[in-house]
C-alpha cells in the first residue's frame, strides 16, 4: 500500500530508519521478507497440489496432519487483458469493480545503468524531481495540493534496470488523477530550485550511509562485485558525480526514455476496459512513437576471485556477506535454482544455513541466503549478522553448508518442501487485481515468456535432485567468493585471515 | 521484484525492517490504515456497496464457553485466509527483571509442542528435565566464583553436553514451520508489542484445519525446546535493532526517560542483563498465566464460512482450560513536571525525537490527536513537511506519530536534520509549528484533506485481507475491534477547535522530553 506511505516514502530514500512506534520485536522479520523477494515473484504459482505430501510425518503432530483432509481450491484466478495503443504503449488491463479504486502501475525501459559513471545518480535524481518538480503545466505545489485533497498519489522513480510511475486515485477523481499522471510522465518541468534541494537531500542519505552497517556492507559488497561495471556503482550517485548534474542533462535523459512505446502499464480497479482504452487513447493522442536508442552496458566480466575483506566499525556484533556472481534472471537453470536456494538459505527456519547458524547455535537473529537476479549476471550471497565473537564461526558455518550441497544431492524430502511451498503459495499471487496487473507487467518486462504464470507449477515441479546437484556444482564457489565482514575484529573468535589475505577498507566520510 | 538490490543501498532490504519486520512494518501500515478504517464500511461480499451511507466495519463476534474470542470478516476475493491469534500480554505486564519475556516467550511458540517438533515426547521430556537440573546446577556452582568445585563444573559440562546431543536427536527442528511452509503458508510469523503479542499465520483456505490443529496445539502442548539457543538469538536481534541501530538506540533512550514509572520505559525486546538472566522456570509460569483461552482472541479474515469456522475454532480450541483473569496495569504514569532532555553519543549523524505524554486510545482526546498527526505528518502538503524539509531546508525527515496503546502513551515526532543545520533548529521549527497549532485553527480545506485521505485508505485497506486482519487484531488488543467503528464517526467529527484546545493541552514544554543523538566524534573533540 505504497499511496498510504506516503508521508513515509518521501523520507524513506534517505535512509533514515523507521521509527517503529510499537516497537514490536518479531521473530522472523527480515527473514520472512526476503524469503519474499529472494523467490521469484511469481515463486507461488501453479495449481496447488492435493496430493499426499511425500514426506514422511516425522513427529506425532505431523502423523495427525497428514490425516487431515484438505479439500481441493477451486479458483480460477482472473487474467489481465494484454493490450498495445496506437502510439505503442503496452497495457495490462483488469477490470475489478469491488472497491471504487483505479491503481496505475507503469514500468520505462531506463535505469541508472544508462547513465555515464561520471554523472552516477542521474537518473535515480530524475525520478525524484520529476515528481518533486511540478511540470510545465502545473507547480509542484498545485499537483501535491490537488493530488492530497482528492486521497490519490503518484509516484515516479528510476531504478537500477527500470523507471517505474504509478497512480492510485478514486474512481471519481479518475480522469483528473490521470491527467495529472500524465503530465508528470510527458512534461515534468526539472526546476533549477528543485533540482539543487533534491541533490541536497540525496547528499545527506550519503552522508548517513555509514551509520548503519547494512548500508556500508552492501554498497561495498557490490562494488567488489562488479569492480568495471554499472552494476557496481551506487543508483544514488556519489557527492562529486552528482555535483557534475545539471538540468540539461535531465531533460535530455528523460527525452530519450519517455517515450509511449517505451512503457508498459498495469491497470487494475473500478473501470471499464473500452472506455479505459478509449481514455488512453484521448489522453496520449498527441505523445508519438519514437525511436529509443539505448546506450551499449557493457556485459558483466564472469569472474571469480576470492577476496577477503574487512571494514572497522565500532560496533559489538559483525555484519557479514560473502559470495559471487550467479545467474541472470532469464536463466533456463534459474527454478532449479531458486530452488536450491530455498534449501539452503532461503527458506529461513526450513533451509540449511538458518538452522545451522540460528536455530541449532543461536548465532544470529537474522541469517539467510539469496540469489539476486538482474538482466545480466546477478550474484548469490549469504548475509548474517552475529556477535563480534562468532563472526568466524558463523562464516564457516555457512561455507560449510556450501560445500556440502555441492557435494550430495539434497534430501527427497527437501526438495518436496522446497516444491510444496512453491506450488501451494501460487494462490496468495492473486490476491488483488493490481497485483496480478503488475505480475504481467513484470514478466514482460522482464523479457520472460508471456505464459509464464501458467507453466510456472510445472516447471516448479520439473526440478529433479540431479538438476539441484548440477546447478549447485555450477553456480556455488565456496572457494572463490568474496567476503567482506563490517565490524570489529579485537573481538573476533579467530582471525579472518583464517579464510585468506586481509583487504582492509578505509571507511570515508563526506564533508 | 526480485531485485532486492534495486540500487546500492539495498533498498528493499531496509525497507524490509520497514515491512519486514513482516509484524513490524505490518501493524504500522496497520495503524495507518486504521485511522482511515474509521470511516467506512463496505459489504464485502457484495461488491459496489460502498455508499455514503452508514460506513463501518461488520465484525462478527463470537466467545467460546473457555473465554476464547472469535472475530471474523468473511472476503471471499481470493480462496485464502489471514489468521491471527492475539494474547494480551506484552512488556506492559512484565517487571524490572524479567523485561523481554514476552518477546522471548513468543520466539519459543516456534519451537514446538508435545506433538510437533518431537519424535516421542516421552523420551525427550526426561531428557529436558535434567538439562534444566544440570544448568541451574552447572549456574550455582560458578556462582560461586573462585570457591567454585572446576571438577564438579567439568563433570556437570559433559553431562549437559551429552543430553543436549540426546535432546538434538529427539528434536524434529522447526517442523512447525515447515509444515506451514509446505502447505502454502505465507506471512507466519509473530510480534510482540507493549500490550499484545500476535501470531500471523495467511493459508489456503482449504487448509483452515492444518492451521487449527497446530495453533490449538500450541496454546495447549507448548515445550520450551532449545531455550538457551534462541536466548541467543534474541540478543543478537537486541544487538541487531538497538545496539547498532543509531534510530533503535536514540527511541530507547527516549521512552526510558519519558516513563519514570509505568512500564512502557522498557524496551519490549527487554534489556541485554534481563534476556540474559531469564529462566526457563519464569518463563513457564508466564505461559500457564497469559496464554489462556481467555486472554486470546482469534482473527480470521477472508474466504470461509463463518458458522463452519466456529465449528472448527471450538472442536480445537474449546477444550482448554480457562486461566484466573488478569489484572490490569496498577502504576499510573505521575504528570510529568519540567522538560526532560537525554543525549545518545553514537558514531552517527544526528537525529531528534520528541515525546508528548497524552492518555490512552480511549480517551477522546485521541480523535483530535490523530488528525494532527496527518496535519503535521503526512504527504507532502502536511505542515511540517512544508516547513522543514521544503521550505527552510534544515531537515530531510520529519514524522508525528500520535500512538496507540491501552495505557496513556506518548505523542512521537522525529526528525533528521540537514548538514550543516543542527538538531536545535529543527527542534525550534517544529516547536513553531505545534504552537501554531496551538494559536490558529486549521483551515477547512486541511482538515477536509485529512478526512479524505483517511477515507480512502480505509478503502484501499479493504483490498487487503491480511491487512484487516492485522487491525481488527491490533485495536482488539487494546480497546476492543468496535473502537475501529466508534473512532470512524469521533475521527469525521474533529472540528477546527478541537485541533487547539488538543495541541494546547499535549504540546506543552513541561510535556515534552527530548532525547538526541549526537555524533560521538565531533563531541569528543571539544
Amino acid at each position: 500500500m505504497r499511496h498510504k506511505k506516503m508521508g513515509l516514502a518521501l523520507t524513506m530514500k534517505l535512509r533514515v530508519p523507521h521509527p517503529d512506534l510499537r516497537i514490536r520485536q518479531s521473530i522472523w522479520s527480515i527473514f520472512v521478507l526476503i524469503l519474499f523477494l529472494a523467490q521469484p515473484l511469481y515463486a507461488q504459482h501453479g495449481h496447488p497440489t492435493e496430493e499426499t505430501p511425500l514426506v514422511k510425518p516425522a513427529s506425532p503432530g505431523a502423523r495427525l496432519v497428514s490425516q487431515l483432509h484438505f479439500k481441493p481450491l477451486e479458483f480460477t484466478p482472473p487474467k489481465a487483458q494484454r493490450k498495445v495503443l496506437s502510439n505503442g504503449m503496452i497495457l495490462y488491463l483488469l477490470e475489478d469493480h469491488d472497491l471504487p479504486i483505479v491503481n496505475i502501475m507503469a514500468t520505462i525501459r531506463t535505469g541508472s545503468i544508462y547513465e555515464p559513471a561520471e554523472k552516477a545518480g542521474l537518473a535515480s535524481l530524475i525520478g525524484i524531481v520529476m515528481r518533486a518538480g511540478g511540470t510545465t503545466n502545473r507547480s509542484a505545489e498545485k499537483i501535491n495540493e490537488e493530488l492530497e485533497y482528492i486521497a490519490a498519489s503518484v509516484e515516479t522513480a528510476i531504478a537500477r534496470e527500470e523507471g517505474s510511475a504509478s497512480l492510485s486515485v478514486m474512481k471519481k477523481d479518475l480522469d483528473k488523477g490521470m491527467e495529472i499522471f500524465a503530465d508528470i510522465l510527458r512534461k515534468p518541468a526539472f526546476p533549477e530550485d528543485k533540482i539543487k534541494q533534491k541533490r541536497e537531500e540525496v547528499l545527506e542519505g550519503i552522508r548517513r550511509e555509514n551509520d548503519n552497517p547494512a548500508n556500508i556492507l552492501f554498497r561495498e559488497f557490490r562494488r567488489l562485485l562488479y569492480p568495471s561495471h554499472p552494476y557496481g556503482r551506487k543508483v544514488e550517485g556519489y557527492p562529486d558525480t552528482l555535483a557534475r548534474i545539471t538540468r540539461e542533462d535531465m531533460v535530455e535523459f528523460h527525452k530519450k526514455y519517455f517515450h509511449p512505446n517505451n512503457i508498459l502499464m498495469g491497470i487494475a480497479g473500478d473501470f471499464d476496459t473500452q472506455e479505459m482504452l478509449n481514455k488512453l487513447e484521448k489522453l496520449f493522442k498527441d505523445w508519438p512513437k519514437a525511436e529509443v536508442s539505448f546506450p551499449n552496458v557493457p556485459p558483466v566480466q564472469e569472474e571469480f576471485h576470492k577476496s577477503v575483506n574487512y571494514i572497522y566499525k565500532d560496533i559489538n556484533q559483525s555484519n557479514v556477506v560473502l559470495g559471487h556472481l550467479a545467474i541472470e534472471r532469464t536463466n533456463p537453470d534459474y527454478f532449479s535454482v531458486m530452488l536450491l536456494n530455498f534449501i539452503l538459505g532461503g527458506g529461513s527456519f526450513a533451509s540449511r544455513i538458518p538452522e545451522k547458524v540460528r536455530s541449532e547455535e543461536g548465532l544470529a537473529y537474522s541469517v539467510y541466503s539469496a540469489f539476486q537476479t538482474p538482466r545480466d549476471k546477478g550474484f548469490f550471497f549469504v548475509n548474517c549478522q552475529t556477535k563480534a565473537e562468532s563472526t568466524c564461526r558463523a562464516i564457516s558455518l555457512s561455507l560449510g553448508e556450501i560445500e556440502k550441497i555441492k557435494e550430495e544431492p539434497v534430501k527427497e524430502e527437501e526438495l518436496v518442501t522446497a516444491k510444496d511451498t512453491f506450488t501451494n503459495q501460487f494462490v496468495f499471487l492473486f490476491t488483488s487485481s493490481s497485483a496480478i496487473a503488475s505480475h504481467m507487467v513484470n514478466i514482460e518486462y522482464q523479457g520472460l515468456p508471456l505464459d509464464y504464470l501458467d507453466t510456472y507449477v510445472e516447471k516448479v515441479k520439473a526440478v529433479t535432485r540431479e538438476d539441484e546437484l548440477r546447478v549447485a556444482k555450477k553456480y556455488l564457489h565456496p572457494n572463490n567468493y568474496i567476503l567482506l565482514v563490517v565490524g570489529n575484529q579485537e573481538k573476533f573468535d579467530k582471525l579472518l585471515s583464517e579464510f585468506g589475505k586481509v583487504n582492509t577498507i578505509e571507511l570515508k566520510g563526506v564533508d | 521484484m526480485n531485485n532486492i538490490f534495486s540500487s546500492g543501498h539495498f533498498e528493499r532490504k531496509c525497507s524490509v525492517p520497514a515491512r519486514l519486520a513482516r509484524g513490524l512494518v505490518r501493524h504500522k501500515v496497520a495503524r495507518y490504515t486504521l485511522l482511515c478504517t474509521l470511516f467506512f464500511f463496505l459489504i464485502l461480499a457484495q461488491p459496489g456497496l460502498i455508499s455514503s451511507q452508514e460506513l463501518r466495519l461488520d465484525v462478527e463476534e463470537h466467545v467460546l464457553r473457555n473465554g476464547l474470542k472469535i472475530l471474523t470478516l468473511e472476503r471471499h476475493k481470493s480462496p485464502t485466509v489471514s489468521l491471527r491469534i492475539v494474547y494480551k500480554v506484552g512488556s506492559v505486564d512484565e517487571r524490572p527483571g524479567i523485561t523481554g519475556v514476552s518477546h522471548l516467550f513468543e520466539h519459543m511458540m516456534f519451537k514446538g509442542t508435545k506433538l510437533f517438533g518431537t519424535k516421542d515426547w516421552s523420551i525427550e521430556e526426561p531428557l529436558l528435565k535434567r538439562e534444566e537440573e544440570l544448568v541451574v546446577a552447572l549456574d550455582k556452582e560458578r556462582g560461586k566464583g573462585e570457591a567454585a568445585d572446576q571438577g564438579k563444573i567439568k563433570a556437570v559440562e559433559a553431562e549437559l553436553e551429552e543430553v543436549r546431543k540426546k535432546l538434538k536427536d529427539e528434536a524434529v527442528k522447526d517442523e512447525i514451520w515447515s509444515i506451514y511452509l509446505s502447505n502454502g503458508a505465507t506471512g507466519v510469523n509473530a510480534s510482540t508489542g507493549e500490550d499484545a503479542t500476535f501470531y500471523y499465520c495467511n493459508l489456503p483456505s482449504n487448509k483452515l484445519e492444518l492451521w487449527a490443529l497446530m495453533d490449538s496445539d500450541r496454546m495447549k502442548n507448548m515445550v520450551l525446546r532449545e531455550f538457551y539457543s534462541e536466548k541467543d538469538v534474541v540478543m543478537e536481534e537486541r544487538r541487531l535493532r538497538t545496539e547498532t541501530s543509531p534510530f533503535g538506540l536514540l527511541f530507547e533512550q527516549l521512552k526510558a526517560a519519558a516513563f519514570i514509572a509505568h512500564p512502557y520505559g522498557w524496551p519490549v525486546i527487554g534489556w541485554m542483563s534481563d534476556i540474559q538472566g531469564l529462566t526457563k522456570e519464569e518463563t513457564k509460569e508466564y505461559f500457564t498465566r497469559y496464554y489462556a483461552p481467555n486472554n486470546a482472541v482469534i482473527v480470521a479474515v477472508g474466504d470461509f464460512n463463518t458458522q463452519e469456522f466456529i465449528k472448527l475454532v471450538e472442536k480445537y480450541f474449546g477444550d482448554i482450560p480457562a486461566q484466573p483473569p488478569i489484572p490490569e496495569v496498577e502504576t499510573v504514569e505521575p504528570k510529568q513536571m519540567g522538560e526532560r532532555r537525554v543525549y545518545v553519543e553514537y558514531e552517527a549523524n544526528p537525529m531528534v525525537a520528541i515525546a508528548y505524554h497524552k492518555p490512552q486510545v480511549t480517551d477522546a482526546d485521541q480523535y483530535p490527536l490523530e488528525v494532527i498527526e496527518s496535519l503535521l505528518a503526512r504527504g507532502r502538503t502536511a505542515r511540517l513537511y512544508k516547513t522543514l524539509v521544503e521550505e527552510k531546508r534544515i531537515a530531510v525527515m520529519v514524522r508525528a506519530y500520535a500512538g496507540a496503546s491501552k495505557y496513556p502513551d506518548t505523542f512521537y515526532i522525529f526528525a533528521t536534520p540537514r548538514y550543516p543545520h543542527t538538531t536545535e533548529e529543527v527542534e525550534q521549527a517544529v516547536y513553531e509549528e505545534l504552537n501554531k497549532l496551538r494559536k490558529e485553527p486549521p483551515s477547512q480545506w486541511e482538515l477536509e484533506k485529512v478526512k479524505n485521505q483517511l477515507e480512502a485508505d480505509f478503502i484501499r485497506g479493504l483490498d487487503s485481507n491480511s491487512g484487516l486482519a492485522d487491525e481488527i487484531g491490533f485495536y482488539e488488543s487494546i480497546a476492543g475491534w468496535q473502537y475501529i467503528n466508534i473512532a470512524l464517526q469521533r475521527i469525521k467529527a474533529v472540528t477546527a477547535e478541537d485541533v487547539m484546545r488538543v495541541a494546547k493541552k499535549y504540546f506543552a514544554k513541561t510535556n515534552r522530553t527530548v532525547a538526541t543523538l549526537v555524533k560521538k566524534k565531533e563531541e569528543a573533540a571539544e
